[in-house]
């Protein structure tokens, strides 16, 4: 298994690296809407002093570290695969033995973040110098804490995007469902807003809800703002997420390839 | 193992497929209400195949040659009846089966399009678990029949379709199947690719006992390969035997192309039944009974200014439609 995992990752590795200007353009992409976020609610935090409690170095802190927690617990998975199953291309990979989304979806994954992460940090270096945020609640404690909180997230992103994508097996509207996806997670996971700024009755449905563990989660904890019992309980919650979305990936996906009828030859 | 390598009982396939017309007013119906179309791509087919056997399977375009194929490999399920492919059902996607055979298709399929070849066939090497030494065996072995070292460093995008399809068939090879399932293997190579091909594959059965079942669209594939074919015409099994009764039974003609110095001013119909060939539209062709061949060409050439003449086999795909239009 391990060589299988190595193999992949040179290959696939070597297949980013080839569209290292691509990626370096969905990075930018990627970037403006978290870095205009930050420049909105700091100026707004700036002129009124704060908003609800958040300070101009609050909002600088959340999104400088959200820019880290967003990049690794997202995935790509919809872009490299829902075409796959759509044009029958997945047919070369459903008849080797190894699951084509758990080994190769997911190093592909790994890989492309390692790429974006290259071209993230000079960005990064670049806008904690000018923003100077104030990172003084952070402990080597919490951050050693966040790494595997994250590394969760990034397995329960994964494999609920990868269920979605495996709709594609159902239906060609699959990215469609996907925008939808992308919509709650704006709205519950603290992407556009840290969540205790959302009105009331968002943030009760977000308290049962993967999204928040994507993002604000991980943030609050890298930031030194939650209570013991607070992280053990993002971790219990983590721990549930993580199989239920693995059941419904191991559903979605099984019902789905008896259904896959490989388009063309 | 099994007696037969190859059962396949009753094997079916429909398919669902949406249809609408063309139009917005169409368009905007098929949105609320869908119309599906049942297409049975294949009914109730019935064989089997020992192992060790070459067996050539054949049928015009869409006669779900490639649907058989693909519910034998295990890439989709049928809608009714039963296979078994040495002991497995296919589409169980059993890893110990997909590790002991191979399919390869006429498209991109096994490689990365954006790396090369190579590093496609070491992750191969990881996938099937063959160890360093057998690798480096089958490999070369590979490497002397179809001259992959030029092509292996390249993108995969960069190389002709030919050149990919050697690697294709290179990386489905590397783990030494016992079962081939082979959608037009020599599809884009030149006379010397296919015949390499060929060659590779009968040396690869006799040595190995493979079970090949291999579709084509080249008639010299399959007489050179098969002793035994299987034609499918619209889902349908229609033939099962030997590839020499079916020529006989079936095809007892030749096809004759003449090219002549003023084509129109001659009519050709009272030699044989003139044929249209797009392929090639300088020439004229009729198709005569092979018994007939020898007396008619020295008719034509008594009689006409003829500038070249050709006397060849009439395409497996009119050999196929002849027999059942019939």
């Amino acid at each position: 298994m391990f060589l299988i995992i190595k193999r992949l990752w040179q290959v696939n590795w070597a297949e980013q690296w080839q569209y290292r200007a691509n990626l370096l353009m969905y990075l930018l992409y990627w970037l403006v809407s978290p870095i205009i976020y930050l420049a909105v609610w700091t100026s707004i935090a700036n002129q009124k002093g704060s908003v609800n409690g958040f300070t101009a170095n609050d909002f600088i802190a959340y999104y400088m570290v959200l820019l880290i927690c967003d990049q690794v617990t997202s995935n790509i998975v919809i872009h490299t695969f829902g075409y796959k199953i759509q044009d029958g291309t997945l047919s070369g990979e459903l008849v080797r033995p190894i699951h084509p989304m758990l080994t190769n979806g997911l190093v592909n994954n790994i890989a492309f973040k390692a790429l974006t992460m290259m071209g993230l940090t000079p960005i990064w270096i670049i806008l904690y110098f000018l923003y100077k945020p104030d990172f003084s609640g952070m402990s080597l404690s919490n951050m050693l804490l966040a790494v595997p909180a994250m590394i969760l997230a990034f397995f329960i992103g994964y494999l609920l995007s990868a269920s979605i994508t495996s709709l594609a097996f159902w239906t060609t509207r699959v990215y469609s469902i996907h925008e939808f996806y992308f919509a709650l997670i704006l709205l519950f996971s603290g992407q556009f807003v840290p969540l205790t700024l959302m009105p009331k009755v968002v943030q009760d449905i977000a308290q049962y809800l993967p999204f928040q563990l994507l993002i604000y989660y991980p943030i609050q904890l890298i930031l030194g703002k939650l209570s013991a019992q607070q992280i053990a309980q993002g971790y219990v919650m983590s721990l549930i997420w993580l199989g239920i979305s693995g059941l419904l990936f191991y559903l979605v996906w099984r019902n789905g390839v008896k259904r896959y009828s490989a388009v063309g030859a | 193992m099994p007696l037969n390598t190859i059962t396949v009982e009753q094997l079916s396939k429909n398919y669902q497929v949406p249809e609408r017309e063309a139009g917005f007013s169409a368009a905007v119906r098929s949105f609320f209400k869908r119309k599906y179309k049942d297409v049975k791509a294949v009914q109730h087919v019935n064989f089997t195949i020992p192992q060790g056997e070459i067996v050539g399977f054949l049928g015009p375009n869409g006669a779900g040659k490639t649907t058989t194929l693909k519910m034998l490999s295990g890439l989709l399920h049928p809608s009714g009846g039963k296979a078994s492919v040495l002991g497995f059902i296919p589409w169980e996607l059993n890893p110990d089966y997909l590790r002991s055979m191979t399919l390869v298709m006429g498209q991109r399929n096994r490689l990365s399009w954006d790396i090369p070849a190579a590093d496609s066939f070491l992750l191969n090497q990881a996938i099937y678990r063959i160890p360093d030494d057998e690798y480096k065996q089958t490999y070369k072995e590979l490497d002397e029949l179809l001259e992959l070292e030029p092509l292996i460093k390249k993108p995969v995008r960069n190389l002709s379709l030919g050149e990919r399809m050697k690697c294709e068939i290179a990386a489905g090879l590397l783990h030494r199947p016992k079962v081939l399932f082979l959608d037009e293997p020599t599809i884009g190579l030149d006379i010397t690719g296919q015949v390499r091909i060929r060659e590779f594959l009968r040396e690869y059965n006799k040595r190995t006992g493979a079970t090949i079942l291999l579709t084509s669209h080249y008639m010299a594939d399959v007489t050179a390969l098969c002793e035994r074919i299987i034609i499918i015409h619209q889902g349908r099994l229609k033939y099962d035997g030997g590839i020499n009764d079916l020529s006989r039974k079936i095809a007892p003609f030749k096809l004759i192309g003449v090219m002549l110095a003023d084509a129109d001013s001659h009519d050709l119909s009272g030699y044989g039944t003139q044929v249209q060939n797009e392929e090639d539209a300088d020439k004229k062709y009729i198709q005569v009974k092979a018994e007939d061949v020898t007396r008619i060409t020295s008719r034509l050439l008594a009689d006409l200014p003829i500038h070249d003449i050709t006397i060849t086999d009439p395409p497996i795909e009119d050999i196929i439609e002849q027999a059942f239009n019939q």
